[in-house]
């Protein structure tokens, strides 16, 4: 230690003097870092995780879906130009009957991978080819519904009922994130991925000769867009000519989606932390250097230069950083192995690990140097204007001025100290903005992460119970004439059948083509009504369709304007209609006609080909039993198993980051109510010993540090709210995707306990701080000359 | 002067910074009796131990060992929060570095202290005492080191305490504002009644004083009493 220069000397001493705020500041610094490592390093271990996975068991890059096609079409696609692979496949539904679980299971069934869309066994082994009935079923789903190998799994595959026997588990490139049909949440019980060897699938599809899906990869350089259109065209005679990338692809666009997320959070939390620090640590240097401008003028004329002063600083903030740094490190190294946790709970991987690479690392460290030397310039910058002078300057009072503003809101407070607080404030306003803002975005950044959960009921509430009102929804395996409402409602527990015709169609509008659902709903529904993002109820207007905001937008079109329809199924009619409205829907149908108008239009009479219904929960068990032996019915999608699916994933997820954004909102609360009320009880010292010894107590000297962190907090959380609800729109708004919008709906609820969050933390610390104040020695405090 | 009631007290009075050879003995046994609406004098050289006891006769400040009785009350028996009771019950301080509270008016600064009070003085009328009356509503950036000073003693006895206790509140002044100073606390003496106890350097100025007590090394030296007390007015340095 005496070896070292008397200034690195000081700089250490200054450090250990000021360790507290010190760390208060490296530690909002470090959330910072360790949110930035941990953002980029999982989108980066997200994306390589995927590449490799995509490359290792060789995804196909363009799925052509069939009705039934030979063999020769095969043949057809593999001489496509930028076609490199071809594979085909049998794909289709079943439902299915596990014991332990009251509703119809659904699973997609796949004929098992010869070199495309390869999976990889989990556990048990392949089928043999031997044994027709044997299958491997995807992990999640085995582990969710507890199949182990040996498990028999009666089946219904489109009316057909058969046998399958479970051997083996497996995970694949093509669900990494599987969903059923319509659905946005995974609910593992309910459905699952089912592979098994292609001749029992091809009886039980009826398809014994042909296939009904080709998957293809493509050359590198090869265009995917001419693929696809090629494919079209040239399989158009065989099925739908819905060709489509891995940008369409279910499970690879909520792997997307979940990058887009991070880099969305990326872009607001880190910079919010490094601006706090930058804030507060230009505050803790521009007192330093306050209370040792006698020292600095001194050390001035005796002949030191204004570089090494200057110098002297900066590696204050240098050293600070680099602290904050370190830890956030470790933080972001920490989160980001524990957030690869969860992520392995959604998407099945064969192997993900969190690795944030060189660059990252250096690049937050950057970031945060910088965020930390653009705080401290200011205050370096006196220091090193300072002239020798300073050193001789006689005492002065701080200067307090009495500006006509301030001075007539002055004297509306009652009692002296309050007029101290207040100003204090006016007398550096800048600092008192700047307080105000970091606490109030720490306010905005708990709103925002916990109104994610209050977003999420509003859906539920807007969707399940304002819109899908139906308990059930069933989808047929063929369609059905409207007679089948009276076949419905003899069903045990149903009160109310409501059918409804979907039907798969290309939309075409000027140059822009979109294949979507168009759904047919009766006029006058009571169980599946169109509901707004706003929350008002719009009825599918007669003669006209409505269309989300979503997709006119991908077609460019208006309301009034009309819309080409090209069926891709059954007869493939042609029409056109005009579109009524434009309707910001959160999540389900895209263009919704009347069901009536859909069947004229489409010339085939009173046509369903599923139901709504309304249902007694008393008889589920009795109704479910009977859906499971129904052929009639392909799909049942239960209203409450998916509210629960989507609870449960929201629950499970956004709990632990609202854990973890409280903290950090904390964090900030408490390192800028720590640093400022240390700075004022240093610039205040000798006022509040004056105090004292004038016989306040202790309370009463304390009351000014408490309460003008009181009011500053206080000040915060209005704009803190304001700001929370605009974030926490901007965070809805850009996690909504052409799959679903989400509401912005903060709850005063949300709201309330924002506020109290900051209350708390910014009450624990000054109070903190007022026991130092307590402890202050008085004849020390008076005997010192500021 | 001396059938007046004792206002302090001492006994053996002691008061030391550390412990075995490098211990300091600030007081070494100080016995001394002030009486009720006297005006004394404190003299000595520099680190006699002037401060220090008149930190602790003020509450601020614990003895080593020794009593101390503020009339009955024994404040070297008093604990932190006896001693706040006590400074703001009976106490008025003056200090040679003002100690104004910056961002505080004058009057504010007064007001601080008459908030507090059981019977205070109005504001006003504790700088007319001092002769402040034109410039109540500055800040003391805006006053002058004299005006600083009388503004802390309008401060010291708006609240009506039974002592004043100064340490060299003229130490940072010119002779001429000193004296201004020096008036305003006999002023308050006088037509108060309120019991003053100066530390200062300055030995002319005993001469306006009841009593004066000369320090040496901790200890008193010596303890006289004038027979008559000249007018502040007419000092000289
Ligand atoms: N906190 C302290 N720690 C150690 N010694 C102290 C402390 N405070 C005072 N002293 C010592 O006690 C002795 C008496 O100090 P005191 O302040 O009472 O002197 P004083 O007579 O008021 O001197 P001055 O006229 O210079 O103000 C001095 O020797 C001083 O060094
Ligand atoms: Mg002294």
């Amino acid at each position: 230690m005496n070896a070292l220069p008397p200034l690195t000397r000081k700089l250490l001493r200054d450090l250990w003097r000021l360790r507290g705020q010190a760390l208060a500041i490296a530690l909002v610094m470090a959330a910072g870092v360790g949110m930035a490592v941990m953002s980029y390093g999982m989108m980066r271990s997200l994306d390589a995780a995927r590449s490799a996975y995509y490359e290792g068991y060789n995804l196909a890059q363009v799925w052509v879906p069939l009705r039934r096609a030979p063999d020769s079409l095969a043949r057809e696609l593999a001489e496509v130009p930028g076609v490199a692979g071809v594979e085909t496949r049998l794909s289709g539904a079943a439902t299915l009957d596990l014991p332990g679980i009251a509703e119809p299971v659904l699973a997609r069934l796949h004929s098992l991978p010869v070199r495309l869309n390869r999976a990889v066994l989990r556990s048990g082994r392949m089928p043999r080819a031997e044994h027709p009935n044997e299958v491997i079923v995807s992990e999640a789903f085995a582990k969710a519904a507890r199949l182990a190998p040996g498990d028999r799994l009666p089946a219904l595959v489109y009316g057909k009922r058969i046998e399958l026997v479970l051997v083996g588990t497996a995970i694949s490139p093509e669900h990494v994130y599987a969903v059923a049909p319509g659905q946005i949440f995974p609910d593992n019980r309910r459905f699952g991925i089912i592979w098994m060897a292609r001749e029992p699938l091809a009886a039980a599809l009826d398809m014994r000769d042909g296939f009904n899906e080709v998957l293809l990869r493509l050359a590198p350089g090869a265009s995917e867009q001419d693929v696809i259109r090629r494919a079209d065209r040239i399989s158009a005679a065989f099925g739908p000519a819905g060709a489509y990338g891995r940008d369409l692809d279910i499970s690879n666009r909520f792997l997307t989606s979940e990058i887009d997320q991070l880099r969305t959070m990326v872009r607001i939390l880190p910079p919010i932390f490094l601006l706090v620090s930058a804030f507060l640590l230009n505050i803790l240097l521009a007192r330093l250097i306050d209370t040792e401008r006698e020292v600095i003028g001194l050390l001035k004329a005796f002949g030191y230069r204004s570089a090494p002063i200057a110098w002297h600083y900066a590696q204050l903030a240098l050293l600070l950083s680099l602290g904050g740094v370190a830890l956030g490190w470790a933080l972001g190294l920490w989160l980001g192995r524990g957030v690869t946790g969860i992520y392995l709970d959604y998407f099945a991987f064969p192997a993900l690990t969190f690795s944030a690479g060189a660059d990252i690392y250096l690049g937050s460290a950057a970031m945060a140097l910088a965020a930390a030397l653009a705080g401290a310039v200011s205050a370096v910058w006196r220091a090193q204007r300072l002239t020798p002078a300073e050193a001789m300057r006689p005492p002065a009072p701080a200067r307090y001025s009495s500006g006509p503003l301030s001075s007539r809101l002055v004297r509306l407070l009652p009692d002296e100290p309050s007029r101290m607080i207040l100003r204090g404030f006016f007398r550096r306003p800048l600092r008192t903005i700047a307080s105000v803002l970091g606490l109030a975005m720490a306010l905005a950044l708990y709103v925002a992460s916990a109104s994610s959960t209050d977003n999420v009921e509003r859906l539920i509430q807007l969707v399940f119970e304002r819109g899908q009102r139906a308990d059930l929804a069933l989808s047929f395996t063929e369609p059905r004439d409207g007679r089948v409402r009276r076949e419905l409602a003899l069903l045990p527990g149903v009160q109310r059948a409501e059918p409804y015709r979907a039907i798969a169609a290309e939309l075409i509008h000027g140059p822009h083509r979109e294949r979507e659902a168009v759904l047919g709903l009766p006029r006058g529904s009571a169980l599946m009504r169109i509901v707004a993002l706003d929350g008002t109820t719009i009825e599918p207007p007669p003669g006209g369709a409505l269309i989300s905001s979503q997709l006119a937008r991908k077609l460019d079109i208006a309301a009034g304007d009309r819309l080409e329809v090209q069926v891709t199924e059954g007869q493939r009619q042609r029409f056109s209609l005009p579109i009524t409205a434009v309707v910001d829907v959160p999540l389900g149908a895209s263009l919704v006609i009347e069901r009536g108008a859909l069947n004229r239009l489409l010339r085939e009479g009173d046509v369903a080909t599923g139901a709504y219904l309304m249902t007694d929960p008393q008889q589920a068990p009795a109704l479910f039993a009977r859906l499971k032996q129904t052929p009639l019915v392909a799909s049942v999608s239960v209203a409450a198993n998916a509210v629960r699916g989507i609870r449960e994933t929201i629950a499970e997820s956004m709990g632990i980051v609202t854990l973890f954004n409280t903290l950090f909102a904390m964090l900030i609360v408490v390192g800028v109510t720590y640093t400022g009320a240390r700075i004022s009880l240093s610039e205040r010292a000798r006022d509040l010993a004056s105090m004292r010894v004038l016989g306040f107590r202790k309370g009463e000297a304390g009351f000014v540090l408490v309460g003008e962190q009181a009011l500053l907090a206080l000040a915060a959380l209005p704009l803190g709210l304001v700001l929370g609800m605009a974030l926490s729109r901007y965070i809805a708004s850009s996690f909504s995707s052409d799959m679903f919008m989400i509401p912005a709906a903060v709850s005063a609820r949300t709201l309330a306990e924002g506020v109290l969050v900051v209350a708390v933390a910014a009450a624990a610390t000054a109070v903190l701080v007022r026991r130092s104040a307590d402890r202050l020695d008085l004849v020390r405090a008076l005997k010192t000359r500021e | 002067m001396s059938e007046r009631p004792a206002i302090y007290r001492t006994a053996g009075l002691t008061k030391s910074y550390g412990t075995g050879p490098t211990a300091v003995h600030a007081l070494r046994g100080v016995d001394l009796t002030v009486h009720a609406g006297e005006l004394l004098v404190l003299l000595g050289p520099s680190g006699s131990g002037k401060s220090t006891l008149l930190n602790i006769l003020g509450g601020l400040d614990s003895a080593t060992s020794g009593q101390a009785w503020f009339e009955d009350t024994e404040i070297t028996a008093l604990d932190a929060d006896g001693l706040t009771e006590y400074r703001r019950r009976s106490i008025g301080f003056v200090f040679q570095f003002y100690n104004l509270i910056a961002a505080l008016t004058a009057r504010e600064n007064v007001q601080l202290i008459t908030d507090i009070a059981e019977d205070p003085m109005a504001p006003e009328a504790a700088l007319a005492l001092v002769g402040l009356e034109g410039r109540m509503d500055h800040f003391p950036a805006q006053l002058s080191g004299g005006e600083q000073q009388r503004v802390a003693i309008a401060r010291a006895i708006a609240k009506r305490p039974q002592v004043l206790l100064c340490d060299e509140p003229t130490g940072a002044l010119d002779s001429e504002t000193g004296i201004r100073v020096l008036t305003a606390l006999e002023t308050v003496n006088r037509e108060v009644g309120t019991t003053v106890m100066i530390i200062t350097h300055n030995a002319v100025i005993a001469d306006m004083a009841d009593e004066v007590v000369h320090f040496a090394d901790g200890a008193i030296a010596s303890h006289t009493s004038n027979p008559r007390r000249r007018p502040p007015g007419e000092l000289s340095w």
